[in-house]
């Protein structure tokens, strides 16, 4: 490791912690609270943010493991792993802040919402990828399968999409993309919140992926040393 | 082809797959009857719902066994060793695993029909074209997992873990589907459930004929 790469990685580290804490503020002091559904929508500013990263984490494990098949290169299976681990938890988040603020408003932890069930089988198809990767042994046959995994995976989307929308559907309607325009749905402190929100568990993402890539490549090295030094001789 | 026909003659010669997939499939929908009160529940409400979790539960014991057979000899190396394309080993394995869960299919149909007391005979044809496509996007998915999840410890227990969450799309429109067809609309009225699901079938037929190789690569 460069004593270059640790600073920028270091710097990266910072200006999440602080754009986190600047959006913890605004969050919790700077945005007034809703009229209808009071305090209890401030959870949005963490449920919608960590939906995002879900997705776009989700989207690089299929970019990666496109690459992977393509050029047979070892990193990008590790940012596959790294992205769909991470993808997971986000996705987990969001299953559990959405039950906390759907109790006091719907009046059901759980409802068979379109979103709710395709948020929850987009989280069973990545745990199942997980554990994918976990039952077989390190090589190329568990990078090929996960590979092969990531990209049905992640195309199987649009149909359960269109599918669980169809079934039925009770969730919110989008309110920052909305037809009439960028954000009118939203009281303007609101969207510049929710943005930051945004901007912070991006940042956090970066840093987690880049945390979780060294700690892929670190198993590697020792991996390799192990082989080189213990079994050599 | 002659993979096709290998199975076909292997099957015939033992019928133990056959046998199982179709007693299964039965045990699981009288199990729905002893779990559901049919006095309370119109039959033909649920009705849809219990055939296709028969047809999905024998299914997979069906997909478990196509490449572990292969795998248990030693005869997977073998055709990969054969001088031709692995997509045509993919396309062997779907028509005879299709073609089996059809013909399964085929014969609980009437045992549904008594059970739940539902007339299937008017609504035959659009019923027929709802199970083939079902059927044919199952196997699709199921066949590649199942060349994926035969190299794993725990085959079994792995295939339907990751099958499942991935032809929910193709269940709910199955589901959906029959249980229209069954209430005498015809199939031009939920063109768009046809087409989602035929749409899955193609993607995912195509999608594994692409990513084959990976798989079966030694």
């Amino acid at each position: 490791m460069s004593d270059e790469k640790q600073d920028s990685s270091s710097i990266l580290t910072w200006l999440t912690v602080i754009t986190f804490l600047i959006a913890m503020v605004a969050i919790f002091v700077y945005v007034p609270t809703e009229q209808t559904e009071g305090a209890v929508q401030r959870i949005m500013y963490f449920h919608i943010p960590a939906a995002w990263l879900a997705f776009f984490a989700f989207f690089v494990v299929f970019l990666s493991s496109i690459l992977f098949l393509w050029k047979k290169e070892r990193e990008w299976d590790i940012y596959a792993l790294a992205s769909a681990e991470i993808g997971v938890i986000f996705c987990s988040l969001v299953l559990i802040t959405g039950p906390i603020w759907a109790r006091p408003i719907w009046g059901a932890w759980w409802v068979w919402d379109a979103r709710l069930t395709s948020t929850l089988i987009l989280w069973l198809i990545y745990v199942s990828y997980l554990m994918l990767r976990h039952q077989t042994d390190m090589g190329s046959m568990r990078a090929r399968f996960a590979a092969v995994l990531g990209i049905v995976g992640f195309l199987d989307i649009p149909f359960i999409h269109f599918s669980v929308l169809w079934w039925r559907t009770f969730h919110p309607p989008p309110k920052m993309i909305s037809p009439e325009g960028l954000g009118t749905g939203m009281d303007p402190s609101m969207v510049s919140t929710l943005l930051l929100s945004l901007g912070a568990f991006t940042l956090l993402y970066f840093v987690l992926m880049g945390q979780r890539i060294k700690v892929e490549m670190m198993r590697d090295e020792v991996e390799r040393l192990k082989k080189d030094h213990l079994y050599s001789n | 082809m002659t993979i096709i026909w290998k199975d076909f003659i292997t099957e015939i010669k033992t019928r133990e797959l056959f046998s199982s997939m179709f007693i299964f499939a039965l045990l699981v929908v009288i199990i729905f009857i002893f779990s559901i009160n049919l006095s309370l529940i119109q039959a033909s409400e649920v009705g849809p719902g219990v055939l296709w979790v028969a047809f999905l539960f024998a299914g997979t014991i069906g997909l478990n066994r196509s490449f572990m057979l292969e795998k248990e000899n030693g005869c997977l190396q073998g055709l990969l060793l054969a001088p031709m394309d692995r997509t045509a080993l993919y396309f062997g394995k779907l028509v005879s695993n299709f073609v089996f869960l059809l013909i399964m299919e085929v014969f609980t149909l009437p045992l549904f029909m008594v059970f739940f007391n539902i007339d299937l005979l008017p609504h035959l044809l659009p019923l027929l074209y709802v199970i083939f496509v079902g059927t044919l996007g199952f196997c699709a998915v199921g066949t590649l997992l199942s060349s994926l999840s035969a190299n794993l410890k725990t085959r079994d227990i792995m295939l339907p873990i990751l099958l499942y969450p991935l032809i929910i799309p193709i269940i709910i429109g199955s589901v959906k589907m029959t249980g229209q067809v069954l209430a005498g609309e015809p199939l031009s009225s939920m063109m768009n459930w046809v087409s989602l699901t035929l749409c899955f079938d193609i993607i995912y037929i195509a999608i594994s004929i692409m990513v084959i190789d990976f798989v079966l690569e030694e």
